[in-house]
This record gives C-alpha cells, sequence and structure tokens, in this order.
C-alpha cells in the first residue's frame, strides 16, 4: 500500500499505476483539486507543488518515483489556524487573480522563490516565475505581489516546506 | 450630481449578443414576469438550496443548513445574524463580475461590503433574465436592475422596520447595513427587521429613489475579488474541481480532420487497458462546424470512461480510429493566404449587412457616398493589404464539464459563458423536456470567448447518458482544447484610401477576404462591421467582400472582431497620418472632426468628443509627441471603439537591429462611463494590453487539409511574466455616463500601438499578424 507525504500528513493512495503524474493523484484520488491541470507537459506551471520545498510541475513526475519526499500543495501553505502566508496575503491584497484558475501554481512559484531568497531582484523574480503562464495576464500584479510579500517577510523566512532533519541534508 | 441612466444596447454588438440581451433596448435586469412575482420568487425560503456564511471579508460559499434565511428577493437574502446574501446572476470568467454585480445592490441597499456574502445564483431565467458572460454586457445591462433590486430590498427593510418600531418611515433612514432613527439617535442592524421585511409588499419601482453619484458609498472605489480567499487556498471553485461520490473520469477523442465521423475503434484494446470502464462512439449531432451554444451540436467522437483521469488519458493515447472524412474539412491557411493575396487588386461583392436582427432583419448595402469617384480625383491615394492569422482562446482550464444523467432528466455542472444555452442545447441533444436539465454554473477557468459555446457540455450529457446514474468528469486535453476551439477567425483586408490637399480623409474602400460555412454569410465573428471608425465618420465609402469555403470553426474571442480589425484599420490610420504630413494625434482628431455622436439617433454609438478625451489623454499621458534620442526607440498610438467603450494607447518600444523587441511601458485611457469598481476594471485593462501583446507576436492557429497544426503550448506561445511590459492606466469618467463593460474594449488598440511604434522606430511598417512570422521576437 503506497503512502504519500502530503501538506505534512501522510496519505494512503492505495494500488496505484505507478505511471500516474502526482497530479492526477491529487486531484482525482485525494480531492486535493487545488492544484490544476493545464497542459499536462510542464509548459503552463498551474500543476506546480513543491517537492522537498522546491517548485516542480507534478504533471511530470510519476508517481511510483516518489518515496518519502514532503509534497506541499496550495491546500498546505496556510497555517493548521487558517493564517495565510504572506505570499497568499499579498495575492488577495493587490487583487491579483482575475479568472484565478493559474494562480495555485503562480502562488507555489512565487512562494518557493521567497523561501530561498527573500529579497529577489526583477530578474530573480523574472526567472522563477517564467514558467507559469497566466492567459489572463496578471503579471504586473504578481510581479508587485512578490515585492509586497517579500516587504511582509522582513527578511525572515517564514515558510518551511519540510521538517527539520530532512532540510538538514539539503545544500540548495 | 445627478442620477447616472440607463443604458441602451451599444449598436456594434454582434447580432449573437443582440438576441442573448432581449432585444434592442437593454434589458434592465428585471424578467418579463409580475413584479410580485419576480421578487417573490424563490425556490430558497424554508429549505431548498441554503447559503453558508463566511465571516470577515465578503465571499462566497454554498453549504446545507439553516431554514431561517428571509428571501426579500432573488437577489437578497438576510441570514439569522443579520449579514446580507447578494446573489451574483451571472457566471464568472475573470472579468469580475462576481464582485462587481453584488456591488451595485449592495450600494442601493445601503450596506457596509464587509456584512455581505455573495452567493452564485444557479441558472433560472424566470428570476434572473439572461445569465451570461459575453459583450461586455453584464455590467450595463444590469446597471439599473441591480440598483433598482438593492432599492426594492431597502424599501422593504425600511417598511419593517417602520411597523415593528411604530416610527414613521419618513423618519428612518439606513446607513451600513442599519436602519437609522436620527431624532431618537437609535439604530438597528437590518436583521431585527428580516422576518417582517421579507412579507412587505413590493414597492413600485417609480416609487424608489435612487443614489445620486455623490451619495455612492462603494461605487467607484476598490474592491479586491470575492472568491480571492477560496482561489489562494486552493478551494473546489472551477468546473474541473467538482467531485460527486461515484465519479467515474472520461476524455473524448474527435477527428483531427474536423468533422470526421468516427466509424470503429480498437475497441477491444482500450477496453482491457487497467481502469477503464467502457469506451464507446458517439455521433454527431446538429451542425458542430457552425458556432451554436444552444442547440446541442457536437462532433462525432470516441468517449472513455475510466476510473481516473490518468485511466482516461493514457486509454486516448491508445485509440485506433477509423474516420469517415466524407464531410470532413480539407481547408489549409497556406492555400487561403494565396489565393487572398492574388485579390489584393480586386474588388470583391459589394457588402450587404443586416440592419435589425434575428427574424426581423434585413440585407442593405453599407456604402456611402460616392467612394471611387472621390479616390480617383484625391490628392494622395495609399493602398495597403492586411493579414491576421486564426488564433486560439487557450483559456488556461481546458473544456471540462461534469454530469449526472438518470431517469430522463440531467443535472450538469458548467464552466460554461451562456448557461442557459448550454443547459437548454443539452436538453435537445438528449431530446428532454428543457425542465428536465438543471445545470449548475461553477467558476470558468478563463473564457475569453471560447466556453460561449458548449459543446464540451453537450459531450458530457451524450457521455452520462450512455453512463446512466454515474456522475461524469469530462476532461479535454490542451490538445483538444488548442486543435478543437470555435477560433478567432483569420482575415484579410485590402484598403485604399483617399487624401485631399489638406491631408483629411475623404474617402475609405476596403476589399474584405474572409470564410463562410454555408457559402451564405461568413463565419460566426468573420464579419464586417460597417461602423467600424473610421467608416463611422467617413463621407464616401465603399466595401466589398470575398467569401472563401472554409468551415473551420470559429466564434468570439474577447472583442470579437474588433481583436483583428483594430490592428488593421488604426496601422492603416497611422500609414494615412504619414501620408498626410499631420502628426498622428492631429489626423486622428481631424478624422473624429466635431463632437458629436456619429448616428445622432443613437446613444450607444460613438461619440466623437468622447474619442478625442481618450486620445488626447493618453498623448499628454505618455507624453507621446516628444520623441526619444535612443537609437530604435519610439512611441506609436492607437484608438479603438467598441462594446460602448473608448479606449486610446500609446505603447514605447525599444527594436533593436536583430527585430527583438522590447515593450518598455504602455500607457491606456479609456472612457467607460463610470467606473464602478476601480480593481476590476484596472485589471481587466492589464490583462487586455497583455493579451493584445501576446496575439500579435506570437498568436497563429494554421490548418492544412482541415487539421489543425498546433497542439499545445510549445506550438502556441503566450506571453510570460518576464515579457511583461509596465502599464500605466487611466480612466475618464465623464458625468452621467452609465458604466459599460471593460473586459473586451480593453485589448484591441494594444496591437496598432505597438506597431506603429514599431513603425516610427525603424521605418518598417507591419501589415500581418504574427510578427514572429516577420521575424520579431518579444523580449
Amino acid at each position: 500500500m503506497a503512502t504519500l507525504n502530503i501538506n505534512g500528513q501522510t496519505m494512503d493512495i492505495g494500488e496505484i499505476d505507478p505511471s500516474t503524474p502526482l497530479l492526477w493523484v491529487l486531484r482525482d484520488e485525494l480531492g486535493l483539486v487545488g492544484t490544476k491541470y493545464g497542459c499536462g507537459i510542464a509548459q503552463c506551471g498551474a500543476c506546480t507543488v513543491h517537492l522537498d520545498g522546491a517548485p516542480v510541475r507534478s504533471c511530470q513526475i510519476p508517481v511510483g518515483n516518489l518515496t518519502d519526499q514532503a509534497i506541499t500543495t496550495i491546500e498546505g501553505l496556510a497555517a493548521e489556524d487558517g493564517s495565510l502566508n504572506p505570499v497568499q496575503e499579498a495575492w488577495i491584497e493587490i487583487d491579483v487573480p482575475q479568472c484565478g484558475y493559474c494562480q495555485a501554481g503562480q502562488i507555489m512559484s512565487a512562494t518557493a522563490l521567497l523561501s530561498t531568497n527573500s529579497n529577489p531582484s526583477d530578474a530573480q523574480i523574472d526567472a522563477a516565475m517564467s514558467g507559469n503562464i497566466c492567459r489572463c495576464a496578471t503579471y504586473t500584479r504578481i510581479r508587485q505581489a512578490i515585492k509586497n510579500a517579500a516587504a511582509k517577510m522582513n527578511g525572515t523566512a517564514f515558510y518551511d516546506a519540510a521538517p527539520a532533519t530532512e532540510k538538514a541534508g539539503e545544500t540548495a | 450630481m445627478k442620477l447616472i441612466k440607463d443604458n441602451p444596447l451599444s449598436p456594434e454588438l454582434p447580432n449573437f449578443f443582440q438576441e442573448l440581451a432581449g432585444g434592442s433596448k437593454m434589458d434592465v435586469g428585471i424578467p418579463d414576469v409580475s413584479r410580485r412575482e419576480f421578487f417573490k420568487l424563490s425556490g430558497i425560503a424554508g429549505g431548498g438550496l441554503v447559503l453558508g456564511l463566511a465571516i470577515g471579508s465578503p465571499k462566497a460559499s454554498a453549504q446545507s443548513g439553516s431554514a431561517e434565511l428571509s428571501t426579500l428577493s432573488p437577489y437578497v437574502q438576510i441570514q439569522p445574524n443579520g449579514r446580507i446574501n447578494i446573489f451574483s446572476k451571472n457566471p464568472e470568467c475573470g472579468q469580475g463580475i462576481k464582485t462587481g454585480l453584488p456591488l451595485i445592490i449592495a450600494e442601493e441597499l445601503d450596506c457596509a461590503w464587509e456584512d455581505v456574502d455573495v452567493v452564485q445564483a444557479d441558472i433560472d431565467a424566470s428570476k434572473y433574465g439572461p445569465q451570461f458572460a459575453g459583450g461586455s454586457l453584464s455590467t450595463p445591462m444590469n446597471w439599473m436592475g441591480h440598483r433598482q433590486a438593492g432599492a426594492t430590498a431597502r424599501a422593504m427593510i425600511l417598511a419593517a422596520a417602520s411597523q415593528q418600531l411604530n416610527i414613521p418611515v419618513s423618519e428612518l433612514s439606513t446607513s451600513e447595513t442599519k436602519v437609522v432613527h436620527t431624532t431618537s439617535d437609535r439604530e438597528w442592524g437590518y436583521g431585527e427587521f428580516a422576518e417582517l421585511a421579507a412579507t412587505m409588499e413590493v414597492p413600485a419601482p417609480d416609487s424608489l429613489t435612487l443614489k445620486t453619484q455623490d451619495q455612492f458609498t462603494l461605487l467607484g472605489r476598490r474592491f479586491t475579488g470575492v472568491d480571492n480567499h477560496d482561489i489562494v487556498t486552493g478551494k473546489p471553485l472551477f468546473g474541473a474541481d467538482t467531485r460527486k461520490e461515484g465519479m467515474l473520469f472520461a476524455t473524448y477523442t474527435k477527428s483531427p480532420q474536423i468533422g470526421g465521423r468516427a466509424l470503429s475503434f480498437n475497441e477491444d484494446h482500450i477496453k482491457s487497458m487497467p481502469g477503464i470502464v467502457d469506451a464507446f462512439i458517439i455521433d454527431e449531432f446538429g451542425n458542430p462546424k457552425m458556432f451554436n451554444p444552444g442547440g446541442g451540436d457536437m462532433f462525432s467522437g470516441v468517449a472513455v470512461v475510466a476510473e481516473s483521469t490518468w485511466a482516461a488519458i493514457k486509454a486516448k493515447r491508445e485509440l485506433e480510429i477509423q474516420w469517415d472524412l466524407s464531410s470532413a474539412e480539407t481547408s489549409s491557411w497556406d492555400d487561403l493566404v494565396e489565393r487572398a493575396y492574388a485579390l489584393a487588386e480586386q474588388d470583391g461583392e459589394p457588402l450587404m449587412v443586416s440592419q435589425g436582427f434575428g427574424p426581423n432583419a434585413t440585407q442593405v448595402s453599407a456604402d456611402k457616398g460616392d467612394a471611387e469617384g472621390v479616390l480617383q480625383n484625391a490628392e494622395t491615394v495609399v493602398s495597403a493589404f492586411y493579414e491576421y492569422p486564426y488564433v486560439s482562446h487557450a483559456q488556461l482550464e481546458p473544456e471540462c464539464c461534469s454530469a449526472r444523467y438518470e431517469n430522463g432528466q440531467i443535472e450538469i455542472w458548467a464552466p460554461a459563458q451562456i448557461p442557459q444555452s448550454a443547459e437548454t442545447g443539452a436538453a435537445v441533444l438528449l431530446g428532454i423536456e428543457a425542465e428536465n436539465s438543471v445545470l449548475h454554473q461553477t467558476r470558468i477557468g478563463g473564457g475569453f470567448g471560447r466556453k460561449l459555446a458548449s459543446d464540451y457540455v453537450f459531450e458530457v450529457a451524450a457521455i452520462a447518458r450512455r453512463m446512466e446514474g454515474v456522475p461524469i468528469m469530462l476532461q479535454w486535453t490542451r490538445e483538444d482544447d488548442m486543435s478543437g476551439d470555435y477560433f478567432r477567425p483569420g482575415g484579410f483586408h485590402s484598403y485604399s484610401a483617399g487624401l485631399d490637399a489638406s491631408g483629411n480623409l475623404t474617402a475609405w474602400k476596403d476589399h474584405f477576404i474572409t470564410s463562410t460555412g454555408n457559402d451564405q454569410a461568413p463565419m460566426t465573428s468573420a464579419d464586417l462591421n460597417p461602423s467600424v471608425f473610421p467608416m463611422d465618420v467617413t463621407d464616401n465609402v465603399k466595401l466589398t467582400q470575398t467569401m472563401f469555403h472554409n468551415a473551420i470553426p470559429t466564434g468570439p474571442m474577447r472583442a470579437p472582431s474588433s481583436n483583428a480589425f483594430a490592428f488593421t484599420f488604426q496601422s492603416f490610420m497611422h500609414e494615412l497620418a504619414v501620408a498626410s504630413g499631420k502628426s498622428h494625434v492631429d489626423f486622428l482628431m481631424d478624422t473624429l472632426g466635431e463632437p458629436r455622436l456619429t448616428n445622432p439617433e443613437n446613444p450607444q454609438s460613438m461619440h466623437t468628443g468622447r474619442a478625442a478625451n481618450v486620445i488626447a489623454e493618453a498623448a499628454r499621458l505618455s507624453g507621446y509627441e516628444q520623441g526619444s534620442d535612443e537609437p530604435g526607440r519610439a512611441k506609436g498610438l492607437s484608438f479603438y471603439f467598441c462594446h460602448s467603450g473608448y479606449v486610446a494607447q500609446v505603447a514605447d518600444v525599444t527594436v533593436s537591429a536583430n527585430k527583438e523587441v522590447k515593450v518598455n511601458k504602455v500607457w491606456a485611457v479609456a472612457d467607460f462611463g463610470f467606473i464602478h469598481n476601480l480593481s476590476g476594471a484596472e485589471n481587466q485593462m492589464e490583462g487586455g494590453i497583455i493579451d493584445g501583446l501576446s496575439q500579435l507576436f506570437t498568436g497563429k492557429i494554421t490548418f492544412e487539409n482541415g487539421v489543425i497544426q498546433q497542439q499545445n503550448f510549445h506550438q502556441y506561445p503566450l506571453l510570460r511574466l518576464p515579457q511583461a511590459p509596465e502599464l500605466e492606466v487611466a480612466f475618464l469618467e465623464p458625468e452621467e455616463f452609465p458604466p459599460t463593460g471593460a473586459g473586451e474594449p480593453s485589448m484591441p488598440p494594444l496591437l496598432a500601438a505597438v506597431t506603429n511604434a514599431i513603425y516610427n522606430a525603424t521605418g518598417e511598417r507591419i501589415r500581418k499578424m504574427p510578427l514572429v512570422d516577420l521575424g520579431y521576437k518579444l523580449v
């Protein structure tokens, strides 16, 4: 019986075709529909989740390749008491979303950026966000929201994707 | 300050939207039933659908629960705790209407916005009239009706308060969800009168006092989207997020050559694959090549039903289908281009246009004056040939829909821009009574016009009928979406225009080359509207048309027809400005002439004064007339009027020697009348500009022998964050003009603003889109 470590919980995914992309495991097996399907070929970024804190396209990760990595989805960003992370707060305050379909992926990419660089330059924002398409073209607000979130963070890390014991072994 | 008035329909709307909107007069949101019935009709009070309440900022959710809600109208309920439910009738597809429409009601209801919970209304024409997202019409169509709905509920609360408190109504007022008695310095929350208010007589419309603009406490400020919190926390909101107990997941595969019919497929193999529950052929219904949202029309194909989306996608990849291609499309874009250029020097058939709409429409000539004669004697004649391609909507949520069919009844959960048509069309397809089709509208993960068509709704209806009793989620792949669109049609304009000795525009001639599926009329959104500026202000106009037989499906896309015409018309106008020796601004101003309505009998025709104002302000704001000393850097200007909105944009570009284009900044000035939610209007403008930039540089769909050549974003790139320019948006808000829609008119001017800037920077005139085909690259 396979399990995944998602949003700090161990989740049972039963007997599953190991070729199934993590995206569809989240959406169809676990009901975590916040992670979105947009293209299936890692072109749009709508399916972005964190694997041990790093942003990845979940449409490209066969579930059979996963072991005990810490997976974080959009549903796992807010604290247990419901309080939002600074990126989520900034997204609401700047009124970033139009249709909103891509925004989970955008927020996951932005959160990952700020977890390793709390004061990114414009070029670093461009680089970190260039894998995420927003068809409604909310890009100028996304840029501003990332800057506002960075300001909120005051230079301190606010977000740990993985338990400290696992983080200790990381180099990046 | 005066009352902002009602809003008649804009004349340049496609007939399609005119008919949707119910006629030539703007519907004010109150359907044609008795007023009593309208405000008292309710499937909600005392059970039925009941709405859950959020604390804090307004947001919507639906849950089962209390029967203690007090229903004042289909738009307003009061919760037991005094919070107010306001129902948003139209689909939300990113245009912000789920925030914008309830704000209008809240204003006249005199609510604090913090006390409001917004609820997505179900589909019910008897309560809500037309419910759709199209034509930038939601705000103007509902502006007055929603204000009356708010004022009506407020009057009922005041009447109840008067009765309950035994205080004359004349001594009571309202403020921030409270009834106030100034004389005794007392106030009560609306909730205290909720039960009695729901039984009060509905006041006559002419007894209502609407607020004047200076009395607004909400409208005109910035409001963030009511679903923002749910979006940033990943809550299930979208069509794709629908999940039901026992749900199975389906894919549907159609002929790559559009219009082919499935004859047979490797059924045994597909059904032997893991997780596959069933696989079957579905026949074509109706004429799906033609855009027809409410007819049940859908293409033939093979449905695969599986235990998971992934199993259905894997099986889809292994399908081997034999197609009957006898009625499939055979056209090729390259062939159409070649034939069009061969016609550049000729005229087509005289352009006839519909006057009126529906069965009363008549065909009349679109010509004015004597264009040929004036051109012969003109001081200067300028001719140019323009080309633009097919374009895909590429909304980020691929088509998807859920449905459950049982005993001749179907229940549908759909992200649909015309949910009423999707609901009735499903009934047509299934051969059931309309009342046995029930559709729930979900948030739409991007529309841009694609989800005005309902083919994906009809497909899941047909699949659900085969899988009776089982809820089915149909998920299109991106490849299904990109090759199965109702595309923005490509087309061609061969222009000639005359200038007199003073450099003034005196004659306009256009041979428009387009496509037809029935050899009678152009495909949807592939027709030329003769009221486009500058045809509407030019005395001598000759319009001809050639239609190629080509039924690659087309449909409306954000700013239908304007999204292509603005490029050709406003680029050619710049060519004329250059030939006239005047500045671009002066040439546009001289062409517009004296401030007036271009059609005095229609208050929604273009007003040249409002047009001149946005052009002048965009030029001033951007410093358009001041050149740049930097090599390869210049500004370009463009103006367009559509969907009742006036927009001028200026683009500042730098073009490198190897044709890399950096758009440094875009300024946009719009007149959409009164702006009732500034954040929403700005968002639409910002999105429209960047949408236009994306289409201008890379948007192109091609077809060969009826097969679409682009399948996914690697072949149809969209603009990404690093390419997004700095934006500055401003709104002129002339007094007394009611709000019009912002979603569509925001986009068209961008196209020529950039190509005119490239001309000003390099001297190279751009007469075809996309720019990638001319060697340009957006950086």
